[in-house]
């Protein structure tokens, strides 16, 4: 019965949503689609890279991303902590407590994800891909342009596994951004903030908003990569 | 004509030596026992791993499974004329024929990632002719093959003989029996 009660009370916050609510919802995909987005681009070539070429400590460095994907958002967030607080290496730029903090520790965070994930589905997909296109004839630009068609999907899988990991996670961006209201408070943050002073409605409220956008979002990438299917 | 002169195949753990040779024209049959090296020559012939001594000549070489890209089974076929720049359009005829002989002309407008191993094979067989390459290197190629379609390869393979050197991997005697016309039998050696 309070559960119910609580969802009808959760769906009323939705309809009634103030300008607040949608400053969080708005700043929670910015953060994380900024950090996925730049963990993409960095992380993408990264892993091509190193699916198609054989180099010293090449096995060290997938045993540390292997090891970096499961690394817990909070203890992420305490190293990017000690990096950009007053007496860190960054210290002088003032970053803490800001937007800019919460979008570094989510890209150190979705980056090792989407590289592992990329590496692990396309190594042996593109060292056929490599010999085939050799062999038929291909120069090594055309191996390159074979290998980004046929490994698009794995990609697209690869970014929506990290935006996944960006948007759900409380820990890191708790830590870098330290949840100041109207100004780094995020879904995630306000959720945990809410369910600690008892107000489980306005958490079950946002929590219901986090997973549709979460589907919308993940949707909307992994319809870009689809497998390409032409009997469709 | 394929020559081999001195190749030695270094895979840190395992070495091959090959015997001095000559394809010519006309199709041999590479046999041997399992690890005898005989898809490293294979692969040594196409280039596609380093070797040590000399070989003349390269072919193009079509493994036991495949890579079939996804795409259509015709876009698979014609991808090695557009990466030359030719026009898919002036091989049509010959891309028909070929997929009649083989009985996968059906299959053209499918999505060649959902065939069968065998129809597969034969896709990337056509794939690997269209163009006519001087060499065509097999590697096991009737692995994934049913009766009928081992017998429509080899109709293929005595009309292809005469324009190309064919070099083949095979385990199938019967295949083998119909076709062979010279042997390159490998022994196994620790290098």
């Amino acid at each position: 019965m309070i559960l119910v009660f609580n969802l009808f009370e959760s769906l009323k916050y939705i309809v009634t949503f103030d300008a607040e609510m949608y400053g969080i919802i708005l700043l929670s995909l910015f953060v994380s689609l900024t950090a996925t987005l730049i963990a993409s681009l960095i992380g993408t070539p990264f892993a091509i890279f190193m699916s198609v070429t054989n180099f010293r400590f090449k096995g060290a460095i997938k045993k540390f991303i292997l090891t970096m994907m499961a690394v817990p958002p909070v203890v992420l967030g305490l190293f990017v902590v000690l990096l950009i607080s007053n007496k860190g290496p960054i210290g002088s730029l003032e970053l803490l407590f800001t937007p800019a903090a919460m979008i570094i520790a989510q890209t150190l965070l979705v980056m090792p994800i989407i590289v592992g994930n990329i590496v692990n589905s396309t190594e042996s997909l593109n060292k056929s891909l490599i010999e085939t296109c050799t062999t038929l004839g291909g120069s090594k630009r055309d191996v390159i342009r074979l290998i980004i068609k046929e490994t698009w999907p794995y990609v697209m899988m690869a970014v929506t596994l990290g935006f996944s990991r960006a948007i759900s996670e409380v820990g890191a961006v708790m830590l870098v951004g330290g949840n100041i209201r109207g100004k780094t408070r995020v879904m995630t943050t306000f959720i945990a903030l809410s369910n600690s002073m008892g107000d489980y409605s306005r958490s079950v409220a946002m929590a219901i908003v986090l997973l549709v956008i979460a589907f919308f979002v993940n949707t909307s990438i992994m319809k870009r990569g689809v497998m390409y299917d032409p009997n469709k | 004509m394929i020559q081999i002169n001195n190749v030695f195949v270094d895979y840190g753990d395992i070495s091959f030596k090959f015997k001095d040779y000559t394809f010519n024209e006309d199709i041999t049959f590479i046999t041997g026992r399992n690890g005898t090296g005989k898809t490293t020559l294979l692969k040594s012939i196409a280039g596609l791993i380093e070797f040590e001594g000399q070989i003349m000549g390269t072919g193009v070489y079509l493994s036991q499974e495949p890579v079939i890209f996804n795409r259509t089974a015709l876009e698979n076929i014609i991808y090695p004329l557009e990466i030359r720049g030719l026009n898919p359009e002036d091989y049509m005829d010959r891309i028909n024929e070929l997929g009649d002989k083989l009985n996968v002309k059906h299959l053209f407008h499918k999505n060649a990632k959902k065939m069968s191993g065998g129809e597969k094979i034969k896709v990337a067989l056509i794939r690997g002719i269209i163009f006519e390459p001087k060499v065509l290197l097999l590697d096991e190629p009737t692995t994934h093959l049913d009766i009928e379609s081992i017998d429509e390869l080899e109709i293929l393979l005595k009309e292809l003989k005469e324009k190309m050197t064919i070099i083949i991997v095979s385990h199938n005697k019967s295949f083998m029996e119909s076709l062979m016309k010279h042997e390159y039998h490998l022994e196994w050696k620790n290098v």
